[in-house]
């Protein structure tokens, strides 16, 4: 357990040195914030009701799609994996670090969304923070789910990202945190249903965590994790 | 006596490649042991498969003590510093860190830097350090100094000394003869998948170097001569010599070098 906690500690230091991941998680999420912020509310007074929750889904989906699975791609496509392996430690132990490392910067973001959204742009606050957070740490994780089965599935730099693409842009086009869904036609709408993002998104607005709202978003999280479980014995047998 | 490393029948291929076909070897507690071969011998493969990383189809590995592993190809994630790495398999060895060995490697030195600004020579000394961090009992070693220049070369085969000097037993993977020869008490020669040589260096030069090599350097020309019978041609060379009236400045007997016997072996060995 020490040598876990300290590989946590000791990811969260890397990836505050890696420059793609500050970028991805922090940099261009709170830039996009703050000058998206400033145009969304003035052009529409309404999204002041939902700004905070559309930011964070935009910079979440962000940092998971984009920003994360190229690390991981690193670790696991090259001879890092091996040197881990030569030295005892579990083939598992760069998913399970970079995950929770992963988590706990795209909360810092977040949370600073979360604190910044009604000092700068008067935006109304979660109304129920007790259902506000676990919805937000649920869409945390399984975008992290989602962005680790990439990393895992495609090793290739040029093709993870465009994987990576291929998920991120309709997460925030087809969720409605740009603008209301409901100004989508029937097909891109229900498409949109296909991401988390749209289920997480609601979740965060509604406040209310009910089967009929969570059974998809845990769905997606139970199968990404079974994915990386596929993907890390393949990877572990083809190292064999 | 029970060995450090027993190796039987090892089997290794790659899709239809046969790569190992019945590999056996045995390393003595203690003994500095090297495993040659050329580019593709299967050195490495070989190597992973007794390192336990690498499974096999058949065969029997026994591998008696704790394995430090130093890689052929290896990498750490690029902004991890060398003291943080060091540390983390510190922990999952559950072992302290010797803070001697890591002096005598230069990790403080290097430890400001990240992984991706250390030399190759810095890096190599690296992950020696982490096979080392665990107190192993038995040091594999995958062309510990490929790469290295002259002096950093060096500088590793004094601390692989240092190292067996202190009762390690080391497994080395080379193509380099004259790393072998410096720094193993025996070696295994691996071609077509199998040793076909296992032994120390002078009994290689004893099988395959039965021919001695005379070079003479005279006032009009410089020849090397090769003979099984080296007192009787050298006496009828220089008595040859003596009647033409020719001066000689220079003369050196040898049996040829390790890398030769080598060469000699190997190509018998890959002949149909």
């Amino acid at each position: 357990m020490n040598a876990f906690l300290y590989g946590i500690a000791l990811q969260w230091r890397l990836d505050m040195r890696s420059k793609s991941l500050l970028v991805a998680c922090y940099l261009v999420p709170l830039l996009f914030f703050l000058f998206m912020g400033g145009i969304f509310t003035s052009v529409m007074p309404d999204m002041k009701n939902t700004l905070t929750q559309s930011m964070i889904v935009m910079s979440v989906s962000m940092g998971a799609f984009t920003g994360f699975p190229p690390s991981l791609a690193e670790t696991y496509g090259t001879d890092i994996q091996k040197v881990y392996l030569a030295n005892r430690v579990p083939f598992c132990f760069g998913l399970a670090t970079m995950f929770l490392s992963a988590f706990l910067h795209l909360a810092v973001t977040c949370a600073a969304i979360l604190l910044l959204s009604p000092v700068l742009f008067d935006a109304a606050p979660p109304a129920q923070l007790s259902a506000f957070l676990p919805a937000l740490a649920l869409y945390i994780a399984v975008s992290l789910g989602i962005g680790s089965a990439l990393g895992l599935a495609v090793p290739n730099p040029a093709k993870l990202a465009m994987a990576a693409q291929l998920v991120f842009l309709p997460s925030i086009m087809l969720s409605g945190i740009m603008f209301p869904a409901s100004l989508l036609p029937d097909v891109l709408r229900a498409a949109g249903y296909l991401f988390p993002a749209s289920w997480c998104y609601q979740l965060m607005l509604d406040g209310g965590l009910r089967l009929e709202n969570l059974w998809y978003p845990m769905l997606v999280l139970f199968a990404s994790a079974a994915a990386c479980i596929l993907l890390l014995k393949r990877l572990q047998a083809a190292r064999a | 006596m029970r060995g450090a490393i027993q190796v039987r029948g090892l089997r290794k291929s790659y899709g239809g490649r046969k790569v190992l076909r019945g590999l056996s070897l045995r390393v003595a507690p203690g003994e500095a042991f090297a495993l040659l071969g050329t580019n593709g011998a299967g050195k490495t493969t070989a190597l992973e498969c007794i390192e336990g990383l690498r499974r096999y189809e058949a065969g029997e590995v026994t591998v008696h003590g704790r394995a430090g592993i130093q890689l052929q190809s290896a990498s750490l994630p690029a902004h991890i510093r060398p003291m943080e790495a060091v540390s983390l398999f510190a922990k999952w060895s559950r072992t302290d860190i010797d803070p001697s060995m890591l002096e005598a490697l230069g990790i403080p030195e290097m430890s400001r830097k990240q992984y991706v600004q250390l030399s190759t020579g810095q890096k190599r000394r690296l992950h020696l350090a982490l096979a080392l961090t665990g107190s192993p009992d038995i040091l594999f070693l995958d062309e510990p100094t490929a790469g290295l220049d002259v002096e950093g070369r060096l500088a590793l085969h004094r601390q692989i000394r240092a190292l067996k000097a202190q009762g390690k037993t080391i497994f080395l993977a080379s193509h380099d003869m004259a790393e072998v020869e410096s720094l193993c008490d025996r070696i295994a020669i691996l071609s077509g998948g199998k040793a076909i040589f296992c032994g120390t260096p002078a009994e290689l030069t004893e099988r395959t170097g039965t021919k001695y090599r005379i070079h003479i350097r005279t006032d009009q020309w410089e020849r090397t001569f090769e003979t099984g019978d080296i007192e009787g041609r050298l006496a009828a060379l220089l008595g040859e010599l003596k009647q033409k009236n020719i001066r000689v400045q220079d003369i050196r007997v040898d049996r040829g070098t390790l890398e030769e016997h080598f060469m000699e072996l190997t190509g018998r060995s890959e002949q149909p």
